[in-house]
Protein backbone atom coordinates (compact mmCIF):
# COMPACT_ATOMS: atom_id res chain seq x y z
CA UNK A 1 0.00 0.00 0.00
CA UNK A 2 3.02 2.31 0.91
CA UNK A 3 6.23 1.56 -0.38
CA UNK A 4 8.93 3.28 0.83
CA UNK A 5 12.30 3.24 -1.35
CA UNK A 6 15.63 4.64 0.12
CA UNK A 7 13.99 7.99 1.64
CA UNK A 8 16.88 10.50 2.90
CA UNK A 9 16.24 13.57 4.54
CA UNK A 10 18.99 15.96 5.58
CA UNK A 11 18.31 19.14 7.76
CA UNK A 12 20.61 22.30 7.65
CA UNK A 13 21.15 23.95 10.57
CA UNK A 14 21.90 27.06 11.39
CA UNK A 15 25.78 27.12 11.39
CA UNK A 16 25.28 25.44 8.18
CA UNK A 17 26.40 21.99 9.28
CA UNK A 18 24.01 19.05 8.08
CA UNK A 19 21.85 16.72 10.46
CA UNK A 20 21.17 13.38 8.60
CA UNK A 21 17.72 12.58 10.08
CA UNK A 22 16.79 9.85 7.64
CA UNK A 23 19.74 7.63 6.31
CA UNK A 24 18.01 5.65 3.30
CA UNK A 25 14.93 3.85 4.62
CA UNK A 26 13.52 1.36 2.62
CA UNK A 27 10.06 -0.09 3.60
CA UNK A 28 6.68 -1.39 2.65
CA UNK A 29 3.48 -1.27 4.46
CA UNK A 30 0.60 -3.49 3.47
CA UNK A 31 -2.96 -3.05 3.33
CA UNK A 32 -4.45 -3.53 7.04
CA UNK A 33 -0.92 -3.70 8.83
CA UNK A 34 -0.81 -1.59 12.33
CA UNK A 35 2.92 -0.76 11.74
CA UNK A 36 4.47 0.62 15.22
CA UNK A 37 7.44 2.44 15.11
CA UNK A 38 9.78 2.51 17.98
CA UNK A 39 12.60 3.83 19.18
CA UNK A 40 14.88 6.86 20.83
CA UNK A 41 14.44 10.58 20.41
CA UNK A 42 16.02 11.94 17.61
CA UNK A 43 16.10 8.49 16.05
CA UNK A 44 13.87 9.85 12.96
CA UNK A 45 10.54 8.30 13.57
CA UNK A 46 8.41 11.52 13.66
CA UNK A 47 10.50 12.45 10.70
CA UNK A 48 9.78 9.31 8.69
CA UNK A 49 5.77 9.19 9.64
CA UNK A 50 5.57 12.80 8.85
CA UNK A 51 7.22 12.00 5.27
CA UNK A 52 4.94 9.11 4.68
CA UNK A 53 2.33 12.53 3.60
CA UNK A 54 4.92 15.25 2.78
CA UNK A 55 4.27 17.13 5.51
CA UNK A 56 8.17 16.90 5.29
CA UNK A 57 9.90 16.34 1.74
CA UNK A 58 12.29 13.76 1.69
CA UNK A 59 15.85 14.86 0.57
CA UNK A 60 15.76 12.36 -1.63
CA UNK A 61 14.01 8.91 -2.06
CA UNK A 62 10.52 7.76 -3.62
CA UNK A 63 7.75 7.13 -1.70
CA UNK A 64 5.09 5.13 -3.61
CA UNK A 65 1.06 5.12 -2.41
CA UNK A 66 -1.49 2.80 -4.34
CA UNK A 67 0.83 2.88 -7.46
CA UNK A 68 1.16 6.76 -7.44
CA UNK A 69 4.69 8.62 -6.84
CA UNK A 70 3.40 11.10 -4.10
CA UNK A 71 7.58 12.55 -4.05
CA UNK A 72 7.04 12.99 -7.98
CA UNK A 73 6.14 17.02 -8.08
CA UNK A 74 3.22 16.51 -10.41
CA UNK A 75 1.63 14.55 -7.95
CA UNK A 76 -1.11 16.56 -6.55
CA UNK A 77 -0.43 16.12 -2.94
CA UNK A 78 -3.69 17.27 -1.41
CA UNK A 79 -5.67 14.84 -3.13
CA UNK A 80 -3.29 12.24 -1.55
CA UNK A 81 -3.89 13.84 1.84
CA UNK A 82 -7.36 13.38 1.44
CA UNK A 83 -6.87 9.30 1.91
CA UNK A 84 -4.11 9.68 4.71
CA UNK A 85 -5.16 10.64 7.93
CA UNK A 86 -2.66 12.44 10.18
CA UNK A 87 -2.76 12.52 14.26
CA UNK A 88 -0.43 14.65 15.87
CA UNK A 89 0.98 14.71 19.21
CA UNK A 90 -0.28 18.23 20.19
CA UNK A 91 -4.01 17.28 19.00
CA UNK A 92 -3.95 20.66 16.61
CA UNK A 93 -7.76 21.07 16.59
CA UNK A 94 -8.68 24.11 15.41
CA UNK A 95 -9.44 25.91 18.18
CA UNK A 96 -11.52 28.64 15.81
CA UNK A 97 -13.82 26.35 15.32
CA UNK A 98 -16.73 23.96 17.10
CA UNK A 99 -16.16 20.27 17.77
CA UNK A 100 -18.46 19.58 14.89
CA UNK A 101 -16.89 22.32 12.65
CA UNK A 102 -13.74 20.83 13.01
CA UNK A 103 -14.84 17.65 11.69
CA UNK A 104 -17.28 19.05 8.83
CA UNK A 105 -14.54 21.49 7.40
CA UNK A 106 -12.56 19.54 5.07
CA UNK A 107 -15.40 16.83 3.60
CA UNK A 108 -17.11 20.24 2.91
CA UNK A 109 -14.86 22.57 1.56
CA UNK A 110 -13.21 19.87 -0.26
CA UNK A 111 -16.54 18.62 -1.85
CA UNK A 112 -16.74 15.65 -0.78
CA UNK A 113 -19.65 15.59 1.43
CA UNK A 114 -22.79 17.78 1.72
CA UNK A 115 -22.70 19.57 4.55
CA UNK A 116 -25.59 17.61 6.29
CA UNK A 117 -23.98 14.09 5.09
CA UNK A 118 -21.13 15.39 6.90
CA UNK A 119 -22.59 16.22 9.93
CA UNK A 120 -24.35 12.76 9.82
CA UNK A 121 -21.13 11.03 9.40
CA UNK A 122 -19.43 12.99 12.63
CA UNK A 123 -22.17 12.51 14.79
CA UNK A 124 -21.73 8.94 14.52
CA UNK A 125 -18.54 8.81 14.72
CA UNK A 126 -18.62 11.20 17.59
CA UNK A 127 -21.12 8.47 19.51
CA UNK A 128 -18.28 5.54 18.72
CA UNK A 129 -15.87 7.69 21.29
CA UNK A 130 -18.51 8.84 23.30
CA UNK A 131 -18.48 12.29 22.47
CA UNK A 132 -21.65 13.28 20.91
CA UNK A 133 -22.46 15.79 23.50
CA UNK A 134 -18.82 17.56 22.20
CA UNK A 135 -20.50 18.57 19.42
CA UNK A 136 -21.01 22.42 19.49
CA UNK A 137 -18.05 22.93 22.09
CA UNK A 138 -14.93 24.61 21.15
CA UNK A 139 -12.02 22.95 21.35
CA UNK A 140 -10.16 24.71 24.45
CA UNK A 141 -13.22 23.38 27.14
CA UNK A 142 -12.21 19.93 26.27
CA UNK A 143 -9.41 17.83 28.20
CA UNK A 144 -6.60 16.49 26.30
CA UNK A 145 -8.11 13.01 25.86
CA UNK A 146 -10.96 14.10 24.27
CA UNK A 147 -9.42 16.45 21.95
CA UNK A 148 -7.28 13.75 20.57
CA UNK A 149 -10.34 11.48 20.41
CA UNK A 150 -11.63 14.12 18.92
CA UNK A 151 -8.52 14.46 16.37
CA UNK A 152 -8.52 10.93 15.70
CA UNK A 153 -12.41 11.35 14.80
CA UNK A 154 -11.54 14.28 12.32
CA UNK A 155 -9.13 12.56 10.16
CA UNK A 156 -11.72 9.53 10.05
CA UNK A 157 -14.21 11.86 8.75
CA UNK A 158 -12.36 11.78 5.32
CA UNK A 159 -12.64 8.09 5.22
CA UNK A 160 -8.78 7.64 5.23
CA UNK A 161 -7.38 4.29 3.89
CA UNK A 162 -4.65 4.87 6.08
CA UNK A 163 -4.09 6.48 9.30
CA UNK A 164 -0.79 8.08 10.68
CA UNK A 165 0.00 8.69 14.33
CA UNK A 166 2.64 11.03 15.26
CA UNK A 167 3.24 9.79 19.59
CA UNK A 168 -0.83 10.33 19.69
CA UNK A 169 -0.45 9.89 23.70
CA UNK A 170 3.19 11.74 24.86
CA UNK A 171 1.12 14.90 25.83
CA UNK A 172 -1.73 13.35 27.78
CA UNK A 173 -2.33 13.19 30.96
CA UNK A 174 -1.24 9.37 32.35
CA UNK A 175 -4.99 8.69 32.94
CA UNK A 176 -6.32 10.04 29.46
CA UNK A 177 -3.70 7.87 27.77
CA UNK A 178 -5.66 4.81 28.05
CA UNK A 179 -9.07 6.70 26.60
CA UNK A 180 -7.34 7.40 23.46
CA UNK A 181 -5.33 4.10 22.81
CA UNK A 182 -8.74 2.27 23.39
CA UNK A 183 -9.79 4.21 20.11
CA UNK A 184 -7.39 3.04 18.28
CA UNK A 185 -7.41 -0.34 19.46
CA UNK A 186 -10.94 -0.54 18.03
CA UNK A 187 -9.57 0.94 14.51
CA UNK A 188 -7.17 -1.78 14.49
CA UNK A 189 -9.85 -4.02 14.85
CA UNK A 190 -11.98 -2.77 12.17
CA UNK A 191 -9.45 -2.90 9.88
CA UNK A 192 -7.14 -0.09 9.20
CA UNK A 193 -4.09 0.29 7.92
CA UNK A 194 -2.01 1.68 10.59
CA UNK A 195 1.64 3.59 11.04
CA UNK A 196 1.78 4.66 14.69
CA UNK A 197 5.22 6.29 16.11
CA UNK A 198 4.94 5.72 20.03
CA UNK A 199 6.42 5.07 23.40
CA UNK A 200 3.57 2.54 24.39
CA UNK A 201 4.95 -0.65 24.37
CA UNK A 202 2.00 -2.13 25.30
CA UNK A 203 0.20 -0.99 22.79
CA UNK A 204 2.88 -1.68 20.64
CA UNK A 205 2.78 -5.84 21.77
CA UNK A 206 -0.97 -6.04 21.33
CA UNK A 207 -1.99 -4.56 18.14
CA UNK A 208 1.14 -4.46 15.69
CA UNK A 209 1.19 -6.59 13.02
CA UNK A 210 4.86 -5.62 13.01
CA UNK A 211 7.45 -3.28 15.34
CA UNK A 212 10.05 -1.30 13.60
CA UNK A 213 12.94 -0.35 15.85
CA UNK A 214 14.64 3.27 14.41
CA UNK A 215 17.50 4.74 15.44
CA UNK A 216 20.09 7.10 13.57
CA UNK A 217 17.64 7.35 10.98
CA UNK A 218 17.12 3.75 9.96
CA UNK A 219 15.58 1.11 10.84
CA UNK A 220 17.63 -0.98 12.87
CA UNK A 221 15.39 -4.04 13.84
CA UNK A 222 12.14 -5.17 12.40
CA UNK A 223 10.43 -8.08 13.99
CA UNK A 224 6.90 -9.28 14.98
CA UNK A 225 5.92 -8.09 18.69
CA UNK A 226 6.47 -11.45 20.48
CA UNK A 227 10.00 -11.55 19.02
CA UNK A 228 10.64 -7.66 19.04
CA UNK A 229 10.38 -7.58 22.79
CA UNK A 230 11.24 -10.94 23.99
CA UNK A 231 14.81 -12.13 21.23
CA UNK A 232 16.16 -8.07 20.21
CA UNK A 233 18.80 -8.94 17.97
CA UNK A 234 20.85 -5.72 17.88
CA UNK A 235 22.58 -4.50 21.33
CA UNK A 236 20.97 -1.06 20.94
CA UNK A 237 17.76 -2.76 20.81
CA UNK A 238 18.75 -4.74 23.78
CA UNK A 239 19.71 -1.40 25.59
CA UNK A 240 16.77 0.66 24.57
CA UNK A 241 14.29 -2.11 25.70
CA UNK A 242 15.86 -2.42 29.21
CA UNK A 243 15.11 1.30 29.68
CA UNK A 244 11.44 1.22 28.80
CA UNK A 245 10.28 -1.84 30.12
CA UNK B 1 -7.02 89.29 27.58
CA UNK B 2 -8.48 87.23 30.49
CA UNK B 3 -9.25 83.53 29.70
CA UNK B 4 -12.53 84.13 29.10
CA UNK B 5 -11.71 87.08 26.01
CA UNK B 6 -8.85 84.46 24.94
CA UNK B 7 -11.54 81.45 24.72
CA UNK B 8 -13.81 83.63 22.73
CA UNK B 9 -11.31 84.79 20.11
CA UNK B 10 -9.97 81.18 19.59
CA UNK B 11 -13.02 79.46 19.47
CA UNK B 12 -16.67 81.91 18.82
CA UNK B 13 -15.79 85.10 17.22
CA UNK B 14 -16.21 84.76 13.63
CA UNK B 15 -17.45 81.23 13.77
CA UNK B 16 -13.67 79.85 14.25
CA UNK B 17 -15.40 76.79 15.77
CA UNK B 18 -16.22 76.08 12.38
CA UNK B 19 -12.76 75.43 10.99
CA UNK B 20 -11.84 73.15 14.28
CA UNK B 21 -14.75 71.28 12.93
CA UNK B 22 -14.10 71.43 9.27
CA UNK B 23 -10.22 70.56 10.09
CA UNK B 24 -11.69 67.37 12.16
CA UNK B 25 -13.78 66.06 9.00
CA UNK B 26 -10.40 66.51 6.66
CA UNK B 27 -7.94 64.78 9.63
CA UNK B 28 -10.78 61.92 9.87
CA UNK B 29 -11.61 61.68 6.27
CA UNK B 30 -7.77 61.55 5.10
CA UNK B 31 -7.30 58.74 8.09
CA UNK B 32 -10.27 56.74 7.39
CA UNK B 33 -9.74 56.25 3.87
CA UNK B 34 -5.49 55.85 4.54
CA UNK B 35 -6.77 53.10 7.17
CA UNK B 36 -9.02 51.11 4.38
CA UNK B 37 -5.70 51.47 1.61
CA UNK B 38 -3.82 50.62 4.54
CA UNK B 39 -5.48 47.36 5.85
CA UNK B 40 -6.10 46.07 2.64
CA UNK B 41 -2.73 46.63 0.77
CA UNK B 42 -1.24 45.63 4.36
CA UNK B 43 -2.64 42.12 4.26
CA UNK B 44 -1.80 41.44 0.67
CA UNK B 45 1.57 42.50 1.65
CA UNK B 46 1.71 40.36 4.47
CA UNK B 47 0.58 36.83 2.63
CA UNK B 48 3.15 38.05 -0.37
CA UNK B 49 6.01 38.10 2.37
CA UNK B 50 4.93 34.68 3.98
CA UNK B 51 4.47 33.55 0.52
CA UNK B 52 6.96 30.35 -0.47
CA UNK B 53 7.75 27.62 -2.94
CA UNK B 54 6.80 23.85 -2.02
CA UNK B 55 10.04 23.53 -1.49
CA UNK B 56 10.00 26.41 1.49
CA UNK B 57 12.21 28.77 -0.39
CA UNK B 58 10.88 32.83 -0.54
CA UNK B 59 8.42 33.17 -3.47
CA UNK B 60 9.30 36.43 -5.62
CA UNK B 61 6.34 38.13 -4.34
CA UNK B 62 8.36 37.82 -0.82
CA UNK B 63 11.01 39.96 -2.10
CA UNK B 64 9.10 42.50 -3.45
CA UNK B 65 6.88 42.80 -0.34
CA UNK B 66 9.95 43.34 2.19
CA UNK B 67 11.34 45.93 -0.61
CA UNK B 68 7.81 47.53 -0.54
CA UNK B 69 7.99 47.54 3.06
CA UNK B 70 11.95 48.79 3.58
CA UNK B 71 11.61 51.39 1.45
CA UNK B 72 8.63 52.75 3.10
CA UNK B 73 9.80 52.72 6.51
CA UNK B 74 12.97 53.89 5.59
CA UNK B 75 12.03 57.58 4.91
CA UNK B 76 10.05 59.90 6.84
CA UNK B 77 6.14 60.32 5.72
CA UNK B 78 6.29 63.80 5.20
CA UNK B 79 8.69 63.36 2.52
CA UNK B 80 6.62 60.64 1.51
CA UNK B 81 3.26 63.29 0.93
CA UNK B 82 5.74 65.86 -0.63
CA UNK B 83 6.82 63.31 -2.92
CA UNK B 84 3.02 62.25 -3.68
CA UNK B 85 1.83 65.91 -3.51
CA UNK B 86 4.43 67.31 -6.06
CA UNK B 87 5.66 64.51 -8.17
CA UNK B 88 3.86 61.26 -8.62
CA UNK B 89 0.38 62.71 -8.79
CA UNK B 90 1.20 66.56 -9.49
CA UNK B 91 -1.50 66.77 -11.78
CA UNK B 92 -4.05 66.24 -8.83
CA UNK B 93 -5.43 69.33 -7.19
CA UNK B 94 -7.44 66.56 -4.55
CA UNK B 95 -5.48 67.01 -1.52
CA UNK B 96 -7.64 64.38 0.43
CA UNK B 97 -7.48 62.01 -1.98
CA UNK B 98 -3.19 62.60 -2.03
CA UNK B 99 -2.66 62.20 1.50
CA UNK B 100 -5.34 59.90 1.99
CA UNK B 101 -2.88 57.69 -0.95
CA UNK B 102 0.00 58.05 0.34
CA UNK B 103 -0.53 57.71 4.45
CA UNK B 104 -2.66 54.27 2.82
CA UNK B 105 0.36 53.47 1.05
CA UNK B 106 2.79 54.40 4.04
CA UNK B 107 0.45 52.47 6.77
CA UNK B 108 0.22 49.38 4.71
CA UNK B 109 3.97 48.99 5.67
CA UNK B 110 3.76 48.72 9.32
CA UNK B 111 0.06 46.98 8.93
CA UNK B 112 1.99 44.30 7.15
CA UNK B 113 4.14 43.68 9.49
CA UNK B 114 1.80 43.66 12.16
CA UNK B 115 -0.79 40.55 9.94
CA UNK B 116 2.66 38.62 9.17
CA UNK B 117 3.49 38.67 12.97
CA UNK B 118 -0.16 37.36 13.86
CA UNK B 119 -0.36 35.05 11.44
CA UNK B 120 3.21 33.71 12.28
CA UNK B 121 1.99 33.33 15.97
CA UNK B 122 -0.55 31.25 15.24
CA UNK B 123 0.62 27.26 16.11
CA UNK B 124 2.23 26.43 13.14
CA UNK B 125 0.43 22.77 13.81
CA UNK B 126 -2.95 24.39 12.71
CA UNK B 127 -1.77 24.80 9.22
CA UNK B 128 0.18 21.12 9.25
CA UNK B 129 -3.39 19.78 10.74
CA UNK B 130 -5.42 21.61 7.82
CA UNK B 131 -2.81 20.11 5.47
CA UNK B 132 -3.21 16.71 6.66
CA UNK B 133 -6.30 16.63 5.96
CA UNK B 134 -5.52 18.12 2.18
CA UNK B 135 -6.84 21.28 2.46
CA UNK B 136 -5.15 23.30 0.56
CA UNK B 137 -2.19 26.29 2.12
CA UNK B 138 -5.24 28.61 0.67
CA UNK B 139 -7.97 27.62 2.55
CA UNK B 140 -6.39 26.67 5.62
CA UNK B 141 -5.32 30.31 5.75
CA UNK B 142 -8.90 31.40 5.08
CA UNK B 143 -10.57 29.07 7.55
CA UNK B 144 -7.95 28.31 10.35
CA UNK B 145 -5.26 30.47 10.17
CA UNK B 146 -6.39 34.21 9.45
CA UNK B 147 -9.34 33.96 12.38
CA UNK B 148 -6.75 32.98 14.58
CA UNK B 149 -4.08 35.48 13.50
CA UNK B 150 -7.31 37.82 14.02
CA UNK B 151 -7.16 38.08 17.91
CA UNK B 152 -3.29 38.41 17.99
CA UNK B 153 -3.94 41.24 15.30
CA UNK B 154 -6.24 43.90 16.91
CA UNK B 155 -4.58 45.32 19.28
CA UNK B 156 -1.05 46.23 17.35
CA UNK B 157 -3.29 47.46 14.57
CA UNK B 158 -5.14 49.50 16.93
CA UNK B 159 -2.15 51.10 17.48
CA UNK B 160 -1.27 51.74 13.81
CA UNK B 161 -4.66 53.67 13.27
CA UNK B 162 -3.89 55.65 16.26
CA UNK B 163 -0.83 56.36 15.27
CA UNK B 164 -2.14 56.97 11.36
CA UNK B 165 -4.74 59.48 12.78
CA UNK B 166 -1.98 61.57 14.87
CA UNK B 167 0.08 61.46 11.62
CA UNK B 168 -2.08 63.20 9.41
CA UNK B 169 -1.22 66.31 11.45
CA UNK B 170 1.30 67.22 8.36
CA UNK B 171 -0.45 67.50 5.57
CA UNK B 172 -0.62 70.91 6.68
CA UNK B 173 2.28 70.38 4.36
CA UNK B 174 0.53 70.15 1.01
CA UNK B 175 -1.97 73.32 1.69
CA UNK B 176 -4.76 70.84 3.67
CA UNK B 177 -6.45 72.41 6.81
CA UNK B 178 -6.87 69.42 8.99
CA UNK B 179 -7.59 70.17 12.49
CA UNK B 180 -3.32 71.41 13.57
CA UNK B 181 -3.42 73.51 10.88
CA UNK B 182 -6.94 74.80 11.35
CA UNK B 183 -5.96 75.53 15.16
CA UNK B 184 -2.14 76.93 13.74
CA UNK B 185 -3.83 79.36 11.44
CA UNK B 186 -6.27 81.02 14.31
CA UNK B 187 -3.09 81.07 16.44
CA UNK B 188 -2.10 83.42 13.88
CA UNK B 189 -4.99 85.42 13.43
CA UNK B 190 -5.31 86.10 17.23
CA UNK B 191 -1.94 86.35 18.34
CA UNK B 192 -2.73 83.69 20.95
CA UNK B 193 -1.37 80.21 21.06
CA UNK B 194 -3.03 78.50 24.24
CA UNK B 195 -6.39 78.43 23.60
CA UNK B 196 -6.09 76.95 19.82
CA UNK B 197 -3.35 74.67 19.88
CA UNK B 198 -4.74 73.54 23.32
CA UNK B 199 -8.16 72.88 22.02
CA UNK B 200 -6.73 71.19 19.42
CA UNK B 201 -4.71 68.72 21.51
CA UNK B 202 -8.16 67.86 23.50
CA UNK B 203 -9.96 67.21 20.17
CA UNK B 204 -7.36 64.61 18.97
CA UNK B 205 -7.89 63.18 22.64
CA UNK B 206 -11.20 62.59 22.55
CA UNK B 207 -11.17 61.00 19.10
CA UNK B 208 -8.61 58.67 20.11
CA UNK B 209 -9.77 57.99 23.46
CA UNK B 210 -13.49 56.50 21.69
CA UNK B 211 -11.11 54.92 18.91
CA UNK B 212 -9.81 53.25 22.15
CA UNK B 213 -12.59 51.96 23.63
CA UNK B 214 -14.33 50.89 20.27
CA UNK B 215 -10.91 48.63 19.77
CA UNK B 216 -11.11 47.49 23.32
CA UNK B 217 -14.76 46.44 22.81
CA UNK B 218 -13.93 44.57 19.48
CA UNK B 219 -10.68 42.53 21.32
CA UNK B 220 -12.87 41.34 23.94
CA UNK B 221 -16.11 40.38 21.38
CA UNK B 222 -13.31 38.47 19.61
CA UNK B 223 -11.25 36.93 22.94
CA UNK B 224 -14.57 35.13 23.82
CA UNK B 225 -14.50 31.68 21.76
CA UNK B 226 -11.52 31.13 24.13
CA UNK B 227 -13.42 30.50 27.25
CA UNK B 228 -16.23 28.86 26.13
Amino acid sequence: MITVKNIVKDFKNMDGSVNHVLRGIDYTVEQGQKIVIVGPSGGGKSTFLRCLNLLETPTSGDIIFDGENITDPKTDINKVRQRMGMVFQTFNLFNNLTVMENLTLAPVKLKIMKEEEAEEKALNLLRRVNLEEKADVYPSSLSGGQKQRIAIVRSLCMNPEVMLFDEPTSALDPEMVGEVLDVMKQLADDGMTMVVVTHEMGFAREVGTKVLFMADGIIMEENTPDKFFTEPQTPRLKEFLSKVL
Amino acid sequence: MTIGEKFTAAFIAENRWQLYLKGLGITIEIAFFAAIIGLMLGTVLALMNLSTHKNGKPAVVHYLATAYVDIIRGTPSVLQLLIMWFIVMKSSNNGVLVASLSFGLNSAAYVSEIVRAGILAVDKGQMEAGRSLGLTKGMTMRYVVLPQAMKNIIPPMGNEFITLLKETAIVGYVSLNDLTRAANLIQSRTYEAFMPLIGAAVIYFVVIKALTLALGVLERRLRRSDNR
